[in-house]
Protein backbone atom coordinates (compact mmCIF):
# COMPACT_ATOMS: atom_id res chain seq x y z
CA UNK A 1 0.00 0.00 0.00
CA UNK A 2 1.36 3.40 -0.93
CA UNK A 3 0.63 6.60 0.88
CA UNK A 4 0.01 9.87 -0.80
CA UNK A 5 0.31 12.63 1.83
CA UNK A 6 0.05 15.27 -0.86
CA UNK A 7 -3.73 14.90 -0.61
CA UNK A 8 -3.57 16.49 2.84
CA UNK A 9 -1.63 19.55 1.62
CA UNK A 10 -3.81 19.91 -1.45
CA UNK A 11 -6.86 20.13 0.78
CA UNK A 12 -5.25 22.17 3.54
CA UNK A 13 -7.58 25.13 2.95
CA UNK A 14 -10.61 22.89 3.34
CA UNK A 15 -9.25 21.36 6.54
CA UNK A 16 -8.48 24.85 7.87
CA UNK A 17 -12.05 25.90 7.14
CA UNK A 18 -13.33 22.78 8.93
CA UNK A 19 -11.12 23.50 11.90
CA UNK A 20 -12.52 27.00 12.17
CA UNK A 21 -16.07 25.65 12.12
CA UNK A 22 -15.19 23.14 14.85
CA UNK A 23 -13.77 25.89 17.06
CA UNK A 24 -16.76 28.12 16.32
CA UNK A 25 -19.20 25.33 17.23
CA UNK A 26 -17.51 24.63 20.56
CA UNK A 27 -17.16 28.31 21.45
CA UNK A 28 -20.74 29.22 20.52
CA UNK A 29 -22.12 26.20 22.36
CA UNK A 30 -20.21 27.05 25.53
CA UNK A 31 -21.21 30.73 25.24
CA UNK A 32 -24.84 29.59 25.38
CA UNK A 33 -24.47 26.63 27.73
CA UNK A 34 -22.66 28.46 30.55
CA UNK A 35 -25.40 31.05 31.13
CA UNK A 36 -27.90 28.30 30.26
CA UNK A 37 -26.44 26.08 32.95
CA UNK A 38 -26.54 28.89 35.52
CA UNK A 39 -30.19 29.61 34.73
CA UNK A 40 -31.03 25.88 34.99
CA UNK A 41 -29.22 25.66 38.34
CA UNK A 42 -31.00 28.73 39.74
CA UNK A 43 -34.35 27.35 38.55
CA UNK A 44 -33.54 23.99 40.13
CA UNK A 45 -32.67 25.59 43.48
CA UNK A 46 -35.65 27.96 43.35
CA UNK A 47 -38.38 27.60 45.96
CA UNK A 48 -40.92 27.88 43.13
CA UNK A 49 -41.81 24.25 42.47
CA UNK A 50 -42.75 24.64 38.82
CA UNK A 51 -39.35 26.10 37.95
CA UNK A 52 -37.53 23.46 39.94
CA UNK A 53 -39.38 20.59 38.29
CA UNK A 54 -39.03 22.10 34.81
CA UNK A 55 -35.28 22.41 35.28
CA UNK A 56 -34.88 18.91 36.69
CA UNK A 57 -36.89 17.44 33.81
CA UNK A 58 -34.85 19.32 31.21
CA UNK A 59 -31.56 18.21 32.74
CA UNK A 60 -32.53 14.56 33.15
CA UNK A 61 -34.00 14.45 29.63
CA UNK A 62 -31.01 15.82 27.74
CA UNK A 63 -28.33 14.36 29.96
CA UNK A 64 -29.56 10.84 29.33
CA UNK A 65 -30.07 10.92 25.57
CA UNK A 66 -27.24 10.13 23.14
CA UNK A 67 -25.97 13.38 21.69
CA UNK A 68 -26.21 12.06 18.14
CA UNK A 69 -29.92 11.39 18.65
CA UNK A 70 -30.44 14.98 19.81
CA UNK A 71 -28.56 16.22 16.75
CA UNK A 72 -30.63 14.13 14.33
CA UNK A 73 -33.83 15.10 16.08
CA UNK A 74 -32.97 18.79 15.98
CA UNK A 75 -32.21 18.47 12.28
CA UNK A 76 -35.24 16.48 11.15
CA UNK A 77 -37.92 17.22 13.73
CA UNK A 78 -37.30 20.81 14.81
CA UNK A 79 -38.20 22.40 11.42
CA UNK A 80 -41.37 20.30 11.13
CA UNK A 81 -42.42 20.83 14.73
CA UNK A 82 -41.71 24.55 14.99
CA UNK A 83 -41.67 25.73 11.39
CA UNK A 84 -38.27 27.18 12.16
CA UNK A 85 -35.74 26.72 9.37
CA UNK A 86 -32.25 26.94 10.76
CA UNK A 87 -28.97 26.47 8.93
CA UNK A 88 -27.16 23.20 9.72
CA UNK A 89 -24.63 25.12 11.85
CA UNK A 90 -27.36 26.83 13.87
CA UNK A 91 -29.15 23.48 14.27
CA UNK A 92 -25.91 21.91 15.46
CA UNK A 93 -25.39 24.69 18.00
CA UNK A 94 -28.95 24.25 19.30
CA UNK A 95 -28.47 20.51 19.74
CA UNK A 96 -25.05 20.83 21.38
CA UNK A 97 -26.30 23.64 23.64
CA UNK A 98 -29.25 21.59 24.88
CA UNK A 99 -26.91 18.76 25.82
CA UNK A 100 -24.13 20.82 27.36
CA UNK A 101 -26.54 23.17 29.20
CA UNK A 102 -27.98 20.12 30.93
CA UNK A 103 -24.51 19.04 32.07
CA UNK A 104 -23.56 22.57 33.11
CA UNK A 105 -26.83 22.91 35.02
CA UNK A 106 -25.87 19.96 37.20
CA UNK A 107 -22.34 21.31 37.57
CA UNK A 108 -23.49 24.74 38.73
CA UNK A 109 -26.14 23.25 40.99
CA UNK A 110 -23.49 21.20 42.78
CA UNK A 111 -21.21 24.24 42.91
CA UNK A 112 -23.85 26.50 44.43
CA UNK A 113 -24.90 23.83 46.92
CA UNK A 114 -21.28 23.45 48.03
CA UNK A 115 -21.09 27.05 49.29
CA UNK A 116 -21.92 26.90 52.98
CA UNK A 117 -25.01 28.67 54.24
CA UNK A 118 -23.04 30.96 56.54
CA UNK A 119 -21.75 32.79 53.47
CA UNK A 120 -25.30 33.65 52.41
CA UNK A 121 -26.14 34.69 55.96
CA UNK A 122 -23.18 37.07 55.99
CA UNK A 123 -24.66 38.68 52.87
CA UNK A 124 -28.17 38.83 54.36
CA UNK A 125 -26.74 40.34 57.56
CA UNK A 126 -25.41 43.23 55.45
CA UNK A 127 -28.94 43.79 54.18
CA UNK A 128 -28.53 42.18 50.75
CA UNK A 129 -31.52 40.69 48.94
CA UNK A 130 -31.55 37.01 47.99
CA UNK A 131 -30.70 37.99 44.41
CA UNK A 132 -27.78 40.19 45.52
CA UNK A 133 -26.43 37.42 47.75
CA UNK A 134 -26.56 35.00 44.82
CA UNK A 135 -24.80 37.41 42.43
CA UNK A 136 -22.34 38.94 44.85
CA UNK A 137 -21.51 36.11 47.25
CA UNK A 138 -22.57 32.64 46.12
CA UNK A 139 -22.14 32.53 42.34
CA UNK A 140 -18.60 33.97 42.20
CA UNK A 141 -17.46 31.30 44.63
CA UNK A 142 -19.48 28.53 42.96
CA UNK A 143 -18.09 29.38 39.51
CA UNK A 144 -14.51 29.26 40.79
CA UNK A 145 -15.21 25.95 42.44
CA UNK A 146 -16.63 24.33 39.29
CA UNK A 147 -14.14 25.85 36.85
CA UNK A 148 -12.16 22.58 36.55
CA UNK A 149 -15.37 20.68 35.75
CA UNK A 150 -16.39 23.28 33.15
CA UNK A 151 -12.96 22.99 31.59
CA UNK A 152 -13.31 19.21 31.29
CA UNK A 153 -16.75 19.67 29.77
CA UNK A 154 -15.20 22.03 27.23
CA UNK A 155 -12.59 19.46 26.20
CA UNK A 156 -15.27 16.77 25.78
CA UNK A 157 -17.45 19.19 23.86
CA UNK A 158 -14.59 20.09 21.54
CA UNK A 159 -14.31 16.48 20.44
CA UNK A 160 -18.05 15.79 20.48
CA UNK A 161 -18.66 18.57 17.96
CA UNK A 162 -17.46 16.00 15.37
CA UNK A 163 -20.87 14.32 15.74
CA UNK A 164 -22.55 17.20 13.92
CA UNK A 165 -20.89 16.09 10.69
CA UNK A 166 -23.86 13.72 10.37
CA UNK A 167 -26.09 16.66 9.49
CA UNK A 168 -23.55 17.96 6.96
CA UNK A 169 -22.17 20.80 9.03
CA UNK A 170 -18.79 21.59 7.47
CA UNK A 171 -16.70 21.01 10.56
CA UNK A 172 -13.26 19.38 10.62
CA UNK A 173 -14.69 15.84 10.68
CA UNK A 174 -17.10 16.52 7.84
CA UNK A 175 -14.51 18.14 5.57
CA UNK A 176 -11.97 15.39 6.24
CA UNK A 177 -14.51 12.74 5.37
CA UNK A 178 -15.52 14.61 2.25
CA UNK A 179 -11.93 14.69 1.00
CA UNK A 180 -11.65 11.00 1.82
CA UNK A 181 -14.71 10.08 -0.20
CA UNK A 182 -13.49 12.09 -3.17
CA UNK A 183 -9.89 10.83 -3.12
CA UNK A 184 -10.26 7.43 -1.41
CA UNK A 185 -7.25 8.40 0.76
CA UNK A 186 -8.73 7.01 3.98
CA UNK A 187 -5.64 6.55 6.09
CA UNK A 188 -4.09 9.87 5.14
CA UNK A 189 -7.22 11.84 5.94
CA UNK A 190 -7.92 10.00 9.21
CA UNK A 191 -4.34 10.64 10.27
CA UNK A 192 -4.53 14.31 9.35
CA UNK A 193 -7.81 14.64 11.25
CA UNK A 194 -6.37 12.88 14.29
CA UNK A 195 -3.32 15.13 14.33
CA UNK A 196 -5.38 18.31 14.07
CA UNK A 197 -7.85 17.27 16.80
CA UNK A 198 -5.00 16.12 19.01
CA UNK A 199 -2.94 19.26 18.52
CA UNK A 200 -5.93 21.40 19.40
CA UNK A 201 -7.10 19.14 22.23
CA UNK A 202 -3.82 18.48 24.01
CA UNK A 203 -3.04 22.10 24.98
CA UNK A 204 -6.62 22.43 26.19
CA UNK A 205 -6.29 19.35 28.37
CA UNK A 206 -3.05 20.75 29.77
CA UNK A 207 -4.83 24.02 30.42
CA UNK A 208 -7.49 22.11 32.36
CA UNK A 209 -4.76 20.53 34.50
CA UNK A 210 -3.36 23.98 35.16
CA UNK A 211 -6.77 25.39 36.06
CA UNK A 212 -7.27 22.43 38.37
CA UNK A 213 -4.16 23.23 40.32
CA UNK A 214 -4.67 26.99 40.19
CA UNK A 215 -8.24 27.02 41.46
CA UNK A 216 -8.02 24.24 43.99
CA UNK A 217 -10.37 25.23 46.79
CA UNK A 218 -8.62 27.04 49.56
CA UNK A 219 -10.42 28.49 52.54
CA UNK B 1 -5.48 40.21 79.17
CA UNK B 2 -8.61 42.35 78.88
CA UNK B 3 -8.35 45.50 80.96
CA UNK B 4 -11.56 46.96 82.37
CA UNK B 5 -13.24 49.59 80.21
CA UNK B 6 -12.24 53.17 80.71
CA UNK B 7 -15.60 54.73 80.06
CA UNK B 8 -18.97 53.53 81.15
CA UNK B 9 -22.16 53.81 79.13
CA UNK B 10 -24.50 56.70 79.47
CA UNK B 11 -27.23 54.57 80.98
CA UNK B 12 -30.40 56.61 80.95
CA UNK B 13 -34.14 56.50 80.93
CA UNK B 14 -34.32 56.62 77.13
CA UNK B 15 -36.24 54.08 75.12
CA UNK B 16 -34.23 50.92 74.49
CA UNK B 17 -32.53 50.36 71.12
CA UNK B 18 -33.86 46.82 71.16
CA UNK B 19 -36.55 45.39 73.39
CA UNK B 20 -37.53 41.72 73.47
CA UNK B 21 -40.99 40.96 74.79
CA UNK B 22 -41.88 37.37 75.56
CA UNK B 23 -40.02 36.13 72.47
CA UNK B 24 -40.64 32.49 71.56
CA UNK B 25 -38.96 30.44 68.87
CA UNK B 26 -39.54 26.76 68.14
CA UNK B 27 -37.35 24.43 66.11
CA UNK B 28 -39.81 21.62 65.49
CA UNK B 29 -40.86 20.50 68.96
CA UNK B 30 -37.81 22.09 70.59
CA UNK B 31 -38.33 25.47 72.24
CA UNK B 32 -35.12 27.34 71.49
CA UNK B 33 -36.58 30.46 73.06
CA UNK B 34 -39.36 29.91 75.57
CA UNK B 35 -40.42 33.47 76.38
CA UNK B 36 -37.51 35.89 76.60
CA UNK B 37 -37.90 39.50 77.72
CA UNK B 38 -35.05 41.98 77.99
CA UNK B 39 -33.87 45.36 76.80
CA UNK B 40 -30.73 46.75 75.25
CA UNK B 41 -30.14 50.47 75.81
CA UNK B 42 -28.08 52.85 73.77
CA UNK B 43 -24.34 52.57 74.36
CA UNK B 44 -24.80 49.47 76.46
CA UNK B 45 -22.83 46.23 76.11
CA UNK B 46 -25.11 43.30 76.87
CA UNK B 47 -23.38 39.93 77.22
CA UNK B 48 -25.42 36.76 76.75
CA UNK B 49 -23.87 33.84 78.59
CA UNK B 50 -24.96 30.31 79.38
CA UNK B 51 -24.38 26.71 78.34
CA UNK B 52 -24.49 25.63 74.68
CA UNK B 53 -27.99 25.17 73.37
CA UNK B 54 -29.39 27.64 75.87
CA UNK B 55 -30.77 29.92 73.13
CA UNK B 56 -28.18 32.74 73.20
CA UNK B 57 -27.26 32.49 69.53
CA UNK B 58 -30.88 31.97 68.52
CA UNK B 59 -31.85 35.17 70.32
CA UNK B 60 -29.10 37.03 68.49
CA UNK B 61 -30.13 35.58 65.12
CA UNK B 62 -33.76 36.50 65.77
CA UNK B 63 -32.64 40.07 66.46
CA UNK B 64 -31.67 40.64 62.84
CA UNK B 65 -34.17 38.25 61.36
CA UNK B 66 -31.88 35.43 60.27
CA UNK B 67 -34.47 33.45 62.23
CA UNK B 68 -38.08 34.60 62.47
CA UNK B 69 -39.78 34.38 65.86
CA UNK B 70 -42.98 32.45 66.46
CA UNK B 71 -44.55 34.75 69.02
CA UNK B 72 -43.84 37.75 71.18
CA UNK B 73 -42.17 40.78 69.68
CA UNK B 74 -38.84 42.43 69.09
CA UNK B 75 -38.93 46.22 69.07
CA UNK B 76 -36.21 48.23 67.37
CA UNK B 77 -36.12 51.94 68.27
CA UNK B 78 -39.72 51.79 69.37
CA UNK B 79 -40.97 50.08 66.20
CA UNK B 80 -42.10 46.47 66.20
CA UNK B 81 -39.97 44.43 63.81
CA UNK B 82 -41.98 42.83 61.00
CA UNK B 83 -41.53 39.08 61.00
CA UNK B 84 -41.18 38.70 57.25
CA UNK B 85 -38.16 38.46 55.01
CA UNK B 86 -38.46 41.69 53.03
CA UNK B 87 -39.35 43.90 55.99
CA UNK B 88 -36.45 42.43 57.89
CA UNK B 89 -33.99 43.21 55.10
CA UNK B 90 -34.26 46.97 55.61
CA UNK B 91 -33.78 46.60 59.36
CA UNK B 92 -30.75 44.36 58.96
CA UNK B 93 -28.92 47.23 57.32
CA UNK B 94 -29.06 49.03 60.65
CA UNK B 95 -27.47 46.15 62.58
CA UNK B 96 -23.97 44.77 62.21
CA UNK B 97 -23.43 41.06 62.74
CA UNK B 98 -20.20 39.23 63.47
CA UNK B 99 -20.22 35.45 63.12
CA UNK B 100 -18.36 32.74 64.95
CA UNK B 101 -16.76 31.52 61.71
CA UNK B 102 -16.06 35.05 60.39
CA UNK B 103 -17.79 34.30 57.08
CA UNK B 104 -15.61 36.71 55.17
CA UNK B 105 -16.15 36.45 51.41
CA UNK B 106 -13.11 34.40 50.30
CA UNK B 107 -13.14 35.78 46.74
CA UNK B 108 -12.77 39.38 47.91
CA UNK B 109 -9.81 41.10 49.55
CA UNK B 110 -10.06 42.49 53.07
CA UNK B 111 -10.82 45.87 51.52
CA UNK B 112 -13.36 44.32 49.13
CA UNK B 113 -15.11 42.61 52.03
CA UNK B 114 -15.45 45.86 53.96
CA UNK B 115 -16.67 47.76 50.88
CA UNK B 116 -19.26 45.18 49.81
CA UNK B 117 -22.12 46.34 52.04
CA UNK B 118 -21.86 50.08 51.32
CA UNK B 119 -21.51 49.52 47.56
CA UNK B 120 -24.13 46.85 46.94
CA UNK B 121 -26.69 47.74 49.62
CA UNK B 122 -26.24 51.46 50.32
CA UNK B 123 -25.24 52.17 46.68
CA UNK B 124 -22.38 54.37 47.81
CA UNK B 125 -19.90 55.58 45.20
CA UNK B 126 -16.84 53.35 45.08
CA UNK B 127 -14.38 56.07 46.09
CA UNK B 128 -16.39 56.98 49.16
CA UNK B 129 -16.82 53.33 50.22
CA UNK B 130 -13.12 52.72 49.73
CA UNK B 131 -12.08 55.69 51.87
CA UNK B 132 -14.41 54.53 54.65
CA UNK B 133 -13.18 50.94 54.35
CA UNK B 134 -9.53 51.96 54.70
CA UNK B 135 -10.45 54.04 57.71
CA UNK B 136 -12.17 51.06 59.31
CA UNK B 137 -9.33 48.64 58.52
CA UNK B 138 -6.98 51.15 60.17
CA UNK B 139 -9.27 51.25 63.18
CA UNK B 140 -9.07 47.46 63.62
CA UNK B 141 -5.31 47.58 63.04
CA UNK B 142 -5.23 45.99 59.59
CA UNK B 143 -4.56 48.85 57.18
CA UNK B 144 -1.55 46.94 55.86
CA UNK B 145 -3.71 43.90 55.04
CA UNK B 146 -6.22 45.72 52.81
CA UNK B 147 -5.08 43.82 49.71
CA UNK B 148 -4.90 40.42 51.42
CA UNK B 149 -7.44 37.69 50.84
CA UNK B 150 -9.08 36.04 53.86
CA UNK B 151 -7.11 32.82 53.28
CA UNK B 152 -3.90 34.81 53.80
CA UNK B 153 -5.02 36.14 57.20
CA UNK B 154 -4.98 34.56 60.65
CA UNK B 155 -8.28 33.83 62.39
CA UNK B 156 -7.96 36.90 64.58
CA UNK B 157 -7.21 39.10 61.60
CA UNK B 158 -10.16 37.66 59.68
CA UNK B 159 -12.49 38.36 62.57
CA UNK B 160 -11.24 41.94 62.81
CA UNK B 161 -11.92 42.40 59.08
CA UNK B 162 -15.40 40.95 59.71
CA UNK B 163 -15.96 43.56 62.43
CA UNK B 164 -14.85 46.30 60.03
CA UNK B 165 -17.21 44.90 57.38
CA UNK B 166 -20.13 45.14 59.79
CA UNK B 167 -19.13 48.65 60.92
CA UNK B 168 -19.02 49.83 57.29
CA UNK B 169 -22.83 49.86 57.30
CA UNK B 170 -22.82 52.42 60.15
CA UNK B 171 -24.96 50.17 62.32
CA UNK B 172 -26.92 51.39 65.34
CA UNK B 173 -26.16 48.16 67.11
CA UNK B 174 -23.56 45.40 66.74
CA UNK B 175 -24.39 41.74 67.27
CA UNK B 176 -21.54 39.35 68.07
CA UNK B 177 -22.22 35.61 67.86
CA UNK B 178 -19.43 33.90 69.79
CA UNK B 179 -16.83 36.00 67.97
CA UNK B 180 -13.82 34.33 69.57
CA UNK B 181 -14.98 30.71 69.82
CA UNK B 182 -13.28 29.65 66.59
CA UNK B 183 -10.01 31.43 67.32
CA UNK B 184 -6.63 30.22 68.49
CA UNK B 185 -6.06 31.34 72.08
CA UNK B 186 -3.26 33.71 71.07
CA UNK B 187 -5.48 35.71 68.70
CA UNK B 188 -8.52 35.99 70.97
CA UNK B 189 -7.10 39.03 72.74
CA UNK B 190 -6.73 41.15 69.61
CA UNK B 191 -10.40 40.63 68.73
CA UNK B 192 -11.63 41.31 72.26
CA UNK B 193 -9.56 44.48 72.38
CA UNK B 194 -11.18 45.78 69.20
CA UNK B 195 -14.58 45.00 70.72
CA UNK B 196 -13.64 46.79 73.93
CA UNK B 197 -12.53 49.81 71.92
CA UNK B 198 -15.93 49.84 70.20
CA UNK B 199 -17.67 49.67 73.56
CA UNK B 200 -15.64 52.61 74.83
CA UNK B 201 -16.69 54.61 71.79
CA UNK B 202 -20.28 54.09 72.84
CA UNK B 203 -21.37 51.38 70.37
CA UNK B 204 -24.45 49.47 71.47
CA UNK B 205 -23.51 45.80 71.48
CA UNK B 206 -25.06 42.41 72.16
CA UNK B 207 -22.37 39.79 72.62
CA UNK B 208 -22.88 36.05 72.89
CA UNK B 209 -19.70 34.87 74.52
CA UNK B 210 -17.93 32.27 76.59
CA UNK B 211 -15.23 34.78 77.55
CA UNK B 212 -16.23 35.46 81.13
CA UNK B 213 -13.38 37.89 81.72
CA UNK B 214 -14.56 39.98 78.79
CA UNK B 215 -18.18 39.83 79.96
CA UNK B 216 -17.22 40.89 83.45
CA UNK B 217 -14.91 43.73 82.48
CA UNK B 218 -16.52 45.12 79.36
CA UNK B 219 -20.17 44.14 79.76
CA UNK B 220 -22.66 46.55 81.33
CA UNK B 221 -25.42 44.03 81.65
CA UNK B 222 -25.13 40.27 81.88
CA UNK B 223 -27.91 37.94 80.79
CA UNK B 224 -27.65 34.31 81.84
CA UNK B 225 -29.65 31.94 79.64
CA UNK B 226 -30.47 28.28 79.95
CA UNK B 227 -32.94 26.10 78.03
CA UNK B 228 -34.51 28.97 76.18
CA UNK B 229 -35.19 31.24 79.12
CA UNK B 230 -33.34 33.97 80.98
CA UNK B 231 -32.22 32.52 84.28
CA UNK B 232 -31.19 35.88 85.67
CA UNK B 233 -29.84 39.21 84.49
CA UNK B 234 -28.03 42.04 86.15
CA UNK B 235 -24.86 44.07 86.39
CA UNK B 236 -21.59 42.15 85.98
CA UNK B 237 -20.72 42.59 89.65
CA UNK B 238 -24.09 41.23 90.71
CA UNK B 239 -24.05 38.23 88.36
CA UNK B 240 -20.42 37.22 88.67
CA UNK B 241 -19.90 37.98 92.35
CA UNK B 242 -23.29 37.17 93.78
CA UNK B 243 -25.35 34.98 91.43
CA UNK B 244 -28.69 34.24 93.03
CA UNK B 245 -29.77 31.29 90.90
CA UNK B 246 -28.56 27.74 91.27
CA UNK B 247 -28.29 27.30 87.50
CA UNK B 248 -26.01 30.31 87.19
CA UNK B 249 -23.74 28.94 89.88
CA UNK B 250 -23.76 25.52 88.17
CA UNK B 251 -22.78 27.13 84.88
CA UNK B 252 -19.93 29.06 86.47
CA UNK B 253 -18.64 26.00 88.26
CA UNK B 254 -18.68 24.01 85.00
CA UNK B 255 -16.56 26.72 83.46
CA UNK B 256 -14.21 26.63 86.42
CA UNK B 257 -15.10 30.25 87.06
CA UNK B 258 -14.96 31.11 90.74
CA UNK B 259 -17.06 34.04 91.77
Amino acid sequence: MTYDWAVVWENAALLWKGTQVTILLAAMTMAIAVPGGIVLALMRLSSIRVLSIASASFVEFFRNLPLILVIYTAYYVLPVATGLRLSPIATAIVALSLNVSAYNGETFRAGIASIRHGQSEAGYALGMSRFRVMIEVVLPQAVRRVLPVLASTWVSLFKDTSLVSVISVGDLAFESMRVRSQTFRVLEMLTAMAIIYWMLGYPQAKLVDWINSRYRVSE
Amino acid sequence: MIEPRKTGPAVSEQIPVVAYRNVKKMFGAFAALAGVSMEVREGEVVCLIGPSGSGKSTLLRCTNGLELIDSGEIVLDGARMPQDWSGMRKLRQRMGMVFQNFELFPHKTALGNVMTGPITVLKQPRKMAERKAIELLTKVGLADKAASYPAQLSGGQQQRVAIARALAMDPEIMLFDEPTSALDPETIGEVLNVMKQLAEEGMTMVVVTHEMTFAKRVGDWIVVMDRGIIVEQGSPDRIFDAPTKERTRDFFSHLGWSA
